[in-house]
């Protein structure tokens, strides 16, 4: 427990070294605007994060995130086109793309007993193909950009309240709500267990295919409630939006202390995480380096996080088996004659 | 019900369970039972029925004839290990089934936690009360908020205690629940299925350990080879008695004398003071050439560990190893570099590719020798599974066969040849025969005395008695990851073998 602290004060500590070194080198780092951006910027990958996060403590992985954000884009450019529903109405509809997706996840890795890395990267090339296929097209069949001009539309990523862009706010309040279903609810424990020891956890009397068939479906609607804001927030979208996003997203969940083994983490860490990640890509820009250069540090950041932590449990048990060692010389041997 | 009356006090009956596991008979016509609130002692060598009754009772298994009535009602043929729960059977294991990273109350707790009023969050307050009332009453050593990765494994096994308390268990099995505690645990233990029994809830002990057995239990149950031999009760239990019971009398009447010609040859191996923490302490002893020494000890009591860490697949924390007069620092590159082989215990995990054929299961324990150059010779890799498969007279003798589908013994053969198509000074083989019939196993033997002659030195792991008696030269029991007892020269019984393994030494010691 003091160990899982220990990680946490130090990325904590990072988090602020990395902000007044940029600081130092760039002022217009610390404008209010800056920030808020930068925070915008953490909270579109946070929010696809915070359902990614209960997928990795419950010990599997969800690789078709980029897919639902793509095709829910998409799903949502062609309300906008096509129809005059009013955004309450299709917006809610547009979130039941991730809400299917996780269901169609998770019913082929709880019925079939299938790799959940196998199943979710097939669901994400079936879903980035779809939006592909329902991509609004000019009479040559070539995909075109559209550009939203829907106001209620834009609300939600391109609007602030109170300072903050709402997109922060969703994801404070979706990270807090999590935190307290994880931490306080059965059904949050139900993740810790089936994580940690799926057969143990169903010999108690867990439902293991319920308990993974819902964390893939809230997995599937945080990433399309992400690709509302983000969409919302560029005012446009492309098929190709999201894909590539797993990158940002497991970094973030990794370098808040959640593990692929399952069984451990939490919220708190994946929110730092992610903001971790935003300012270290804010960071490569106010600096002026090549932003070609931002998936091979993520890339980097992501190995050096699994390193340091599997490092640091070595440590800890080496430590643990010298001062064994230890009180085995000073006790004599009683071996028999 | 008639039986209900016939068993008025019983708890568990079994009558005529039978078990065979596609073809060997494990459990064979078994009557068993257990009374409410007694503490009853299952015993018997390895391999004679104990754990696959176990599973039997606790529906990890289904069983292929027989009755179990259990509080009254009959088990159906097949029940989930949840059925078996749900009626108050519950399972301490070794390895146990607590969720890390959680604390003790939410482990006890799991999946039954209390909630404020009708919703789905959980009452914490609520749950580390009840929690910490439940450990006061037993006045267990625990703190309800502790995390689970923080206490000691005696300390989690109380855990397990609680979390079948609290779900109302009538019987508890422990299932070697001493073999990882310290004395002082052990001492604690005890006096806990003593509250038990005071409670009205049957334990049924399962241990390999004689004295422990001796002050605990009511009755004791002993099986050999599937079948009940006696049932004890207190009056009847002495460790001796059951150790006779255990082994029988026919294989007592097979001992040999020992020769002790191997001690005029050369050490090939010589291990001083090894250690691993957790897995053995000072270990220490010499193998001469041509020998067959025999390596015996309860199952975890740390003669695999030895071997494997001897091999290079374990790290040795402290001692020294010589090979050949030279120091040696084991890996496994170096191992089979300087000859040295190892045939594992569990064949499917670590000894065979099943989903390869025989040649490609030989051929990959010799790649230094069919492809010095990185690119495997199939004429040489075929021409040494055809040496493999004559020599140790595997069937079918069709190189392209896969080994998964060979049966136990012939796979056994396969994993054997590998090592024995090679030039090898030294071997350690850990429980050739397990699970193998016995023309088979006679063939194993042959070969292992036939290796032997050719002058290879032999690190005999086993648990089957009659194995050690019949091959060893010499045996050193291990006990409690220590070296107990060393037999040498003297008529070696499977007798004083198990008396050693279970810490009864003076008779043990006497004709050496």
């Amino acid at each position: 427990m003091s160990s899982h602290a220990t990680r946490r004060l130090i990325l904590l500590s990072l988090l602020v070294l990395i902000a007044a070194v940029l600081t130092l080198m760039n002022p217009v780092f610390l404008t209010a605007g800056n920030l808020l951006k930068l925070l915008q910027e953490a909270s579109q990958t946070g929010i696809v994060a915070v359902g990614f996060t209960l997928v990795m403590i419950s010990a599997g992985i969800d690789m078709s995130i980029g897919g639902i954000i793509a095709l829910t884009a998409m799903v949502s450019i062609n309300f906008i086109s096509y129809t005059k529903l009013p955004v309450y109405v299709f917006v809610p509809l547009t979130l039941l793309v991730g809400v299917a997706a996780g269901f169609f996840n998770g019913f082929f890795i709880t019925r079939f007993k299938l790799p959940e890395f196998i199943v979710t990267l097939a669901t994400k090339g079936i879903l980035s193909g779809l939006a592909l296929v329902i991509a609004v097209k000019d009479s040559m069949g070539f995909v075109q950009n559209v550009y939203i001009q829907n106001e209620a539309y834009l609300w939600f990523g391109s609007s602030t309240f109170g300072g903050l862009y709402r997109t922060t706010i969703a994801f404070v309040l979706l990270g807090v709500g999590t935190q307290f279903f994880l931490k306080n609810t059965r059904g949050g424990t139900n993740i810790y267990a089936t994580g940690a020891n799926a057969s143990a956890a169903k010999l108690t009397g867990i439902s293991t295919e319920r308990t993974v068939m819902g964390v893939y479906v809230f997995s599937g609607f945080c990433a399309s409630l992400a690709a509302i804001f983000i969409s919302s927030r560029m005012m446009t979208a492309m098929p190709e939006l999201g894909i590539g996003s797993e990158m940002d997203v497991i970094a973030s969940v990794v370098i808040g202390g959640t593990t692929f083994a399952g069984g451990m983490g939490d919220i708190w860490g994946t929110m730092i995480g992610s903001v971790f990640l935003a300012l270290i890509k804010n960071g490569i820009l106010k600096l002026g380096i090549s932003p070609w250069i931002q998936p091979i540090v993520i890339g980097g950041i992501i190995v050096l996080t699994v390193i340091i932590d599997v490092w640091q449990k070595k440590l800890s048990d080496r430590l643990a088996t010298k001062s064994k060692l230890r009180k085995i010389a000073s006790a004599p041997g009683r071996r028999a004659a | 019900m008639e039986t209900k009356h016939a068993n008025g006090d019983n708890l568990l009956t079994c009558k005529g369970v039978t078990k065979s596991y596609n073809g060997p008979i494990v459990l064979d016509n078994v009557d068993f039972s257990v009374r409410r609130g007694e503490v009853h002692a299952l015993v018997g060598e390895n391999g004679a029925g104990k754990s696959t009754l176990i599973k039997v009772v606790t529906g990890a298994t289904g069983r292929n004839s027989g009755t179990i009535t259990f509080d009254g009602e009959q088990m159906p043929l097949e029940f989930s290990r949840k059925d078996a729960q749900a009626r108050g059977i519950a399972c301490i294991f070794q390895e146990l089934s607590l969720i890390p990273g959680m604390t003790v109350a939410q482990n006890i707790f799991l999946a039954k936690e209390p909630t404020i009023g009708r919703t789905r969050i959980i009452d914490k307050k609520k749950m580390n009360h009840q929690a910490q009332a439940l450990i006061d009453k037993y006045k267990f050593p625990l703190k309800a908020e502790a995390a689970i990765d923080s206490i000691s494994i005696a300390q989690r096994q109380l855990v397990e205690i609680l979390k079948a308390l609290s779900d109302n268990a009538k019987l508890m099995i422990m299932d070697e629940p001493t073999s990882s505690l310290t004395k002082t645990e052990v001492e604690m233990l005890f006096e806990i299925i003593h509250t038990l029994r005071g409670e009205g809830i049957s334990v049924l002990y399962i241990s390999h350990r004689m004295e422990e057995v001796y002050a605990l239990s009511d009755r004791v149950t002993v099986l050999r080879d599937g079948k009940l031999v006696s049932i004890l009760n207190k009056d009847m239990i002495s460790p001796a008695e059951i150790i006779r019971l255990m082994i029988g009398h026919s294989i007592s009447e097979k001992a040999v004398h020992h020769r002790l010609e191997s001690k005029r040859s050369p050490v090939v191996l010589e291990v001083e003071n090894i250690t691993t923490v957790g897995k053995f302490e000072n270990i220490s002893f010499s193998l001469h050439k041509g020998e067959i020494l025999g390596l015996g000890g309860l199952v975890g009591s740390g003669r695999t560990e030895v071997v494997r860490a001897l091999y290079g697949i374990d790290p040795i924390d402290s001692g020294s190893v010589k090979f050949l007069g030279t120091p040696y620092v084991p890996s496994v590159k170096a191992s089979i570099a300087a000859g040295i082989g190892f045939i594992p215990e569990e064949r499917r995990l670590q000894g065979i590719l099943a989903t390869q054929t025989i040649t490609s299961n030989i051929g990959i324990a010799n790649l230094d020798v069919l492809a010095p150059k990185g690119v495997v010779s199939i004429r040489k890799e075929l021409e040494r599974a055809q040496k493999g498969i004559s020599l140790l007279n595997v069937k079918p003798p069709d190189p392209s066969h896969l080994v998964g589908n060979l049966s136990g013994g012939n796979q056994q053969k396969v994993v054997l040849a590998k090592w024995l198509v090679r030039d090898l000074k030294l071997v350690f083989i850990d429980e050739p025969t397990v699970g193998i019939d016995i023309g088979a196993k006679e063939e194993i033997y042959e070969h292992i005395r036939k290796l032997s002659a050719e002058g290879v030195s032999i690190l005999l792991v086993s648990s089957d008695l009659p194995e050690l008696t019949r091959l060893a030269d010499r045996v050193l029991v291990l006990r409690k990851g220590r070296i107990f007892h060393e037999f040498k020269d003297c008529v070696l019984t499977g007798e004083k073998i198990l008396r050693a393994a279970s810490g009864i030494i003076e008779e043990a010691a006497d004709e050496a």
